[in-house]
């Protein structure tokens, strides 16, 4: 069997092994904030992976012309760029939705994860490596958005993409909402309990304990 | 470290003997329903204490069951079965099992149960407690203080903060019966309630505060929703509080002693 390319690995690793969101916890912002219906989670999902792709590319291309002063503000410069093209086309093409994202495509400019990207790969590789690498952490990004968004929106609302999958209690069936999972801390309880069964999964991304309990003794003993 | 027979599960058994007089009562006046829920819920915690046993070798306690009757008690009514088992199971595991078992908890895993089902299903409507049971919260509290797992401090801050209030001419009304349970059942755990002199007094004062600010400015919530999330919220600020206790401490000493 032969090892796996360097591009594929930089592709697929991002997606559970380095998952951005769950393992570095980077951009959790927007993935609280967008997850409350799979339609949104999908839009921001999609605007993110798109603007990260295309800003990683653009800033590997002239990574040898940024001089190294100012190199975040150029960075920032690019990326608010294509935020602001993704946003208008949102507006334009997907206008409720966009109503309902408010605030939080624009503020992919300032998602961690985008920075983070481009400040730590794409300045320092080739271009195509680095679109892999962006490409990666974007659908690492939107595999927990999908997550959450999928989970919150089946026990919140017994929607899935808007369609009734679990029938309501008040319509004849047996599904009462919870409301708690269209409010903010649902995201919060969710995505810890992924983390918590990703780590006991895979316990090489647990972090080394913090404080070493002294060792106690018995009376008797 | 010389424990003799005070283990944690002596305090547990403690404060289970403490509620009794609730528990019995509870049960007096409500009749098969207070039995089958609190049975779920004893089964329902029993079940994620037995898992965390065997998955994690984490001891099991009695602490379990007073949860449980505290569900039993003060959750709201007309929930189902599985929407019940559900808020138990978040409850006695993201409140208290993740950490390490009781001890370990940050929050009352009561609490927490009777908050997320409060949230998650807010068209249900929150129990009417019968008065006996604020009566024999009294007795219950006597004997959790006189045996010392419940703080006096406590008891004594909330009752301060609820005679500030009588003074001040507020009618308490149907809200003191539930503030007074809610009080013994949840308030006065000795693992989620500060810990510090200072931080128990101020502890308490935040509950009776908080009491009555809700019974004065939140008009739509029913007695015992009000006492829970006052719970909630003063055992949330109970590290708070005895930070600002221990800081006021080192204050007075630095002064004494230079």
């Amino acid at each position: 069997m032969t090892a796996p390319s360097p591009l594929w690995s930089t592709l697929t690793d991002p997606l559970v092994r380095q998952n951005p969101v769950m393992l570095q916890i980077l951009g959790i912002c927007s993935a609280l904030a967008v997850t409350t219906s799979m339609a949104t989670a999908l839009t921001m999902a999609a605007s993110l992976t798109v603007v990260l792709v295309l800003s990683a590319g653009i800033i590997s291309i002239i990574r040898r012309h940024i001089p190294d002063a100012i190199r975040l503000i150029v960075q920032i410069v690019i990326v608010a760029s294509l935020v602001i093209v993704i946003d208008q086309i949102l507006q334009a093409y997907l206008h409720d939705i966009s109503q309902k994202l408010s605030v939080f495509v624009s503020l992919i400019t300032t998602n961690c994860l985008v920075l983070g990207r481009t400040e730590s790969y794409a300045r320092l590789n080739p271009p195509v490596p680095s679109m892999v690498d962006a490409l990666g952490n974007g659908l690492g990004y939107s595999l927990v958005l999908v997550v959450l968004g999928s989970l919150r929106e089946l026990f919140g609302a017994g929607k899935l993409l808007g369609w009734q999958v679990l029938p309501l209690a008040e319509q004849g069936g047996w599904f009462t909402p919870m409301s708690l999972m269209l409010l903010a801390p649902s995201a919060f309880f969710l995505l810890g309990g992924l983390v918590w069964a990703l780590r006991s999964l895979r316990p090489e991304q647990a972090e080394p304990a913090e404080f070493v309990p002294p060792v106690t003794r018995e009376a008797g003993e | 470290m010389i424990r003799g027979i005070w283990d944690r599960e002596t305090v547990a058994l403690l404060l289970l003997a403490a509620i009794m007089p609730m528990a019995l009562t509870f049960l007096w006046f409500g009749g098969s329903g207070a039995i089958g829920r609190l049975a779920l819920a004893l089964i329902v915690a029993g079940l994620w204490h037995l898992i965390f046993m065997l998955a994690r070798a984490q001891p099991p306690s009695f602490a379990g069951a007073i949860a449980a009757l505290a569900v039993a008690m003060l959750v709201p009514e007309e929930l189902g079965m599985l929407q019940l088992a559900l808020g138990i199971s978040f409850g006695s595991v993201m409140a208290e099992l993740v950490f390490g078992g009781w001890g370990r908890n940050v929050v009352n895993p009561a609490t927490v149960t009777l908050a997320f089902l409060g949230f998650s299903f807010p068209a249900a409507p929150w129990p009417e407690l019968v008065l006996p049971i604020a009566w024999a919260a009294i007795p219950a509290a006597l004997i959790g203080v006189g045996f010392g797992v419940m703080s006096g401090r406590i008891v004594g801050g909330a009752v301060l903060a609820g005679v500030f209030a009588l003074a001040f001419g507020v009618e308490p009304g149907p809200v003191l019966p539930a503030a007074g349970v809610v009080l013994v059942l949840l308030v006065c755990d000795p693992v989620a309630s500060a810990a510090t002199g200072g931080g128990r007094w101020l502890n308490g004062l935040l509950y009776g505060g908080l009491v009555v600010l809700f019974m004065l400015a939140w008009k739509t919530a029913a007695p015992v929703q009000i006492a829970v999330s006052a719970a909630l919220f003063s055992s949330l600020a109970a590290p708070l509080l005895d930070e600002a206790a221990i800081g006021l401490w080192l204050a007075r000493r630095r002064r004494r002693h230079g």
